[in-house]
């Protein structure tokens, strides 16, 4: 295993679309850093760029301390998992595991125990003479992880693995991905779409948009402290409450009101977690109506009207003792606000 | 029942029935005519030289007499009230006046509307459904499908002694001129009448399935309905595929087991005759062993077709320029290609033989000598077929997921070991469509032969199909020739059958 480093990597593509605009990134050797973003914000092409399927414009890609940038792939010592795995349709699982070894002219005993190790450990030693056809998608999906660690690679790039599982497969491979990590220290970078995924699996994540990292660190600092108001808004579901308002330097005033200790601005924006809006009387609770309740057993979302018009939800434990229709006051609990700046989203201190 | 699907029924009915009554309509104009002829020319020729009449049917007039004696064919004429008929020329004894004429009357319009009719029964099914007419409904479906098997039983007892009075009896009539014969015919072919016998019993037993599944299609699973409908939607196809492709290939191997020619009606069983013939026939198996030969070119132009596919798969500036050009000889008419190539191959005009002399090479005789001759075909069949095998390589080279190419990279793949470890197995069920294509339109081959070389020198380029066509067309031995055509057709259900075999081998795979 090895680290992977970016440095102020940018990948321009023909037309003038920047895909990748000067990104610089670490990931500590066996360390599992997931990066994260709405689609077309470039993250897939990080992944590429590393893999060294797409060239970039500038910038250097190192492994293991060795700059990689202007390598073939099959010099680089990566391994990656495809988000409709590739695995090659006319060869068998075992004859797909092998392939990488196969064509670096491993043979025999070697190359049998290696694979029949590789299978055991997906557990999946039952379908190695299966086609890939025969399989179901999650089967594939542990062949095509068998694939990638059977080599032992320096790192791993993961691209969007889960996301062609059902909900419950989905859930299961999650977890499983987080023990095989445990077990390999494999060093890995994951691109997903999915800030649950992020969340749930990666030590580190790193936010983007429009090709520039915005944030990155662990993920529940990111979370509670986020930089700015778009890395707020992608993490979290339901996602960040936003209220337009300012700030005075003491107090927060707008359609909520609420103590903020930041510097004064005119034109901020509140942000509020579902779980940091507090529902009943209060003396500086804001009136609001309730349009829904959705329960979902050990919490409940409310779905608010202020009477400004601004939609906000809430998180509440159990069952909500409101519903649709009610008028409630709501406000925002003691030190959980976030402010940002109107204009261009940053954080204020 | 939905309107749209009584709609969909009801449009596949009438879609149905007007197809019979075209066939119907169309099988009996040409089988009465036909057999008119046949029967005019025979009766013709069996009154020959008796002299019965004095004098030509005064109605033929001069242009019509002349030709008569130009032909010595049946002629259609028609009466002086109007009724077409066909007249045969009856000739003296010494073959050479024409002393009289047969002329027998049509009625195949009174045996194609007698056919029709349950067809314009289940028409009018059709219609009723269409506009919502539920009488069908009413009457229950039983009464409906026995209805509608009367009518048929009816309609198919009219016709049949429609038919017999057609063929048994010239009609005669008072207002035929005094010199025509009047002749009783004896059934022409019992043949043709068992097979618009089988006709209507076919699409009787169509038209009660259709009229008792409309009636009672509420009550069916809709598996059942769907089956019907898809049958009813075929129907159509269906005729067209008996009548123009099932029905020639009866009668080709009918043909092949027959003495027959066109001018005899006398075509006894000769059983395998033909094949015992065309065994012991040293041109009938060279003609073959060339066809192997000349199918080698497929394999040979299959590889230049992927390397070429290879290269210009590639994003480049004015590929598709370039594919174009490489398509270009597929889309060219056969014969200005053979005529083209011809010029090119000629030997003291050609480019080629231009080309060697200024390499102080030898001039070479390409379709002249038997040794270049059939190779000089291949190499211009192999350009022809180059760039329809280049496009279907190349949409099976894009069709090959990116990822998977990109997987074999990372797994460590060069650029050889991505192309024979995962390229070219992807392609495999390409490569064997195309093997087997090629190798089946081969034995096709024909219009190369006929336009170039016409089988020669010495029988070099003679292959089936030209073996085939001279037999027939030349020789006027369409028994043997058909006979031929049943071996070839043979040899290409094997390989059809192989290719399918393979194709649904693939299928499992992927």
């Amino acid at each position: 295993m090895a680290d992977l480093a970016l440095a102020h990597l940018v990948k321009r593509f023909a037309g003038g679309v920047v895909g990748v605009d000067d990104v610089t990134l670490t990931v500590g050797e066996g360390a599992f850093t997931a990066l994260v973003g709405p689609s077309g914000c470039g993250k897939t092409t990080i992944l590429r760029l590393v893999a060294g399927l797409e060239e970039p414009t500038s910038g250097t890609v190192q492994i293991g301390g060795r700059d990689v940038t202007w390598l073939p792939p099959r010099e680089r010592d990566v391994a990656m998992v495809f988000q409709n795995y590739a695995l090659y349709p006319h060869l068998t699982v075992r004859e797909n595991i092998a392939f990488p070894l196969a064509v670096r002219r491993m043979a025999g005993a070697e190359l049998s125990r290696r694979v029949t190790n590789a299978a055991e450990l997906l557990e999946i030693g039952a379908l190695l003479d299966r086609k890939p056809a025969q399989l179901s998608g999650g089967q594939r999906q542990r062949a095509a992880l068998a694939r990638a660690i059977v080599r032992e690679p320096a790192c791993f790039l993961f691209d969007e693995p889960l996301s062609n599982l059902d909900a419950q497969v989905r859930a299961q491979t999650r977890a499983e991905l987080v023990a095989l990590h445990r077990r390999l220290g494999a060093t890995i970078l994951y691109v997903t779409h999915d800030q649950v995924e992020a969340m749930t699996m990666a030590q580190t994540v790193a936010v983007m948009a429009r090709g520039r990292l915005l944030q990155e660190g662990a993920p529940l600092r990111l979370y509670r402290d986020p930089a700015s108001l778009a890395v707020a808004r992608f993490l979290g579901s339901p996602s960040i409450n936003t209220v337009a308002g300012r700030t005075t330097g003491a107090r927060f005033e707008g359609a909520l009101a609420c103590e903020a200790r930041v510097a004064a601005c005119a034109d901020a924006v509140l942000g509020v977690r579902p779980e940091h809006l507090v529902l009943g009387p209060a003396m500086d609770a804001a009136p609001a109506q309730v349009t829904l309740v959705e329960p979902l057993g050990p919490e409940s979302l409310v779905r608010l009207r202020l009477r400004s018009g601004e939609e906000l939800v809430a998180r509440v434990a159990g069952e909500a003792a409101c519903c649709a229709g009610d008028a409630v006051g709501v406000r925002v609990a003691a030190g959980t606000g976030l402010f940002f700046r109107a204009a261009d989203g940053t954080r204020l201190a | 029942m939905t309107r749209g699907e009584r709609r969909a029924a009801a449009l596949a009915t009438l879609l149905w029935s007007v197809a019979t009554i075209g066939v119907a309509w169309h099988a009996l104009h040409g089988i009465d005519h036909a057999a008119r002829s046949r029967e005019a020319l025979a009766r013709a020729h069996a009154l020959q030289g008796r002299a019965p009449s004095p004098a030509f049917p005064m109605h033929l007039d001069v242009r019509e007499l002349s030709a008569l004696q130009q032909d010595e064919r049946p002629l259609i004429v028609h009466d002086p009230d109007g009724s077409e008929l066909v007249t045969a020329p009856v000739k003296d004894a010494d073959d050479w006046e024409i002393i009289g004429a047969v002329g027998l009357y049509s009625r195949w319009r009174e045996m194609a509307i007698s056919t029709a009719l349950p067809s314009f029964a289940a028409l009018l099914v059709a219609i009723g459904l269409m506009v919502g007419v539920r009488a069908v409904r009413t009457v229950g479906p039983r009464v409906a499908a026995v209805g509608a098997g009367a009518l048929f039983g009816a309609a198919a007892a009219a016709t049949t002694l429609q038919l017999r009075d057609a063929v048994v009896a010239l009609a005669p009539r008072a207002a035929a001129p005094p010199a025509l014969e009047r002749l009783a015919l004896a059934p022409p072919s019992l043949a043709f009448t068992g097979l618009l016998l089988a006709l209507l019993a076919v699409s009787g037993a169509l038209a009660v399935a259709t009229i008792h599944w409309h009636a009672a299609q509420a009550e069916r699973p809709a598996r059942v309905r769907e089956t019907l409908g898809a049958w009813s939607f075929i129907a159509p196809s269906l005729a067209h595929l008996l009548v123009f492709t099932i029905a020639p290939v009866g009668f080709l191997l009918w043909i092949s087991v027959h003495d027959w020619d066109l001018l005899s009606s006398d075509r006894p069983f000769v059983g395998l005759a033909h094949f015992r013939e065309i065994a012991h026939d040293p041109l009938f198996w060279r003609a073959l062993r060339n066809g192997l030969v000349y199918a080698l070119y497929v394999p040979v132009t299959m590889v230049a077709a992927l390397g070429a596919a290879l290269v210009l798969d590639q994003p480049l500036r004015g590929i598709k320029l370039l594919r174009v050009v490489v398509f270009l000889p597929y889309v060219a008419s056969t014969v200005a290609v053979a005529l083209v190539w011809q010029w090119l191959l000629h030997r003291d005009f050609g480019l080629l033989n231009a080309a060697l002399a200024t390499l102080h090479l030898p001039r070479v005789d390409w379709l002249g000598n038997p040794a270049t001759a059939l190779p000089a075909l291949m190499l211009v069949s192999a350009w022809g077929q180059l760039g329809y095998m280049m496009v279907v390589y190349l949409a099976g080279l894009q069709a090959i997921p990116q990822s998977l190419i990109e997987a074999a990279r990372l797994d460590g793949a060069d650029a050889w070991q991505r192309f024979r470890l995962v390229v070219w197995p992807m392609l495999r069920p390409v490569s064997t469509y195309l093997l087997l294509t090629g190798i089946i339109w081969s034995f096709h081959g024909f219009t190369l032969v006929y336009v170039m070389t016409e089988g020669g020198p010495a029988h070099a380029t003679d292959v089936l199909v030209y073996r085939i066509y001279q037999t027939a067309w030349e020789f006027r031995r369409f028994d043997v020739a058909a006979a031929m055509s049943v071996v070839l057709c043979g040899l290409l259900l094997v390989l059809t059958a192989l290719q399918w075999r393979t194709v649904k081998g693939e299928a499992a795979d992927a």
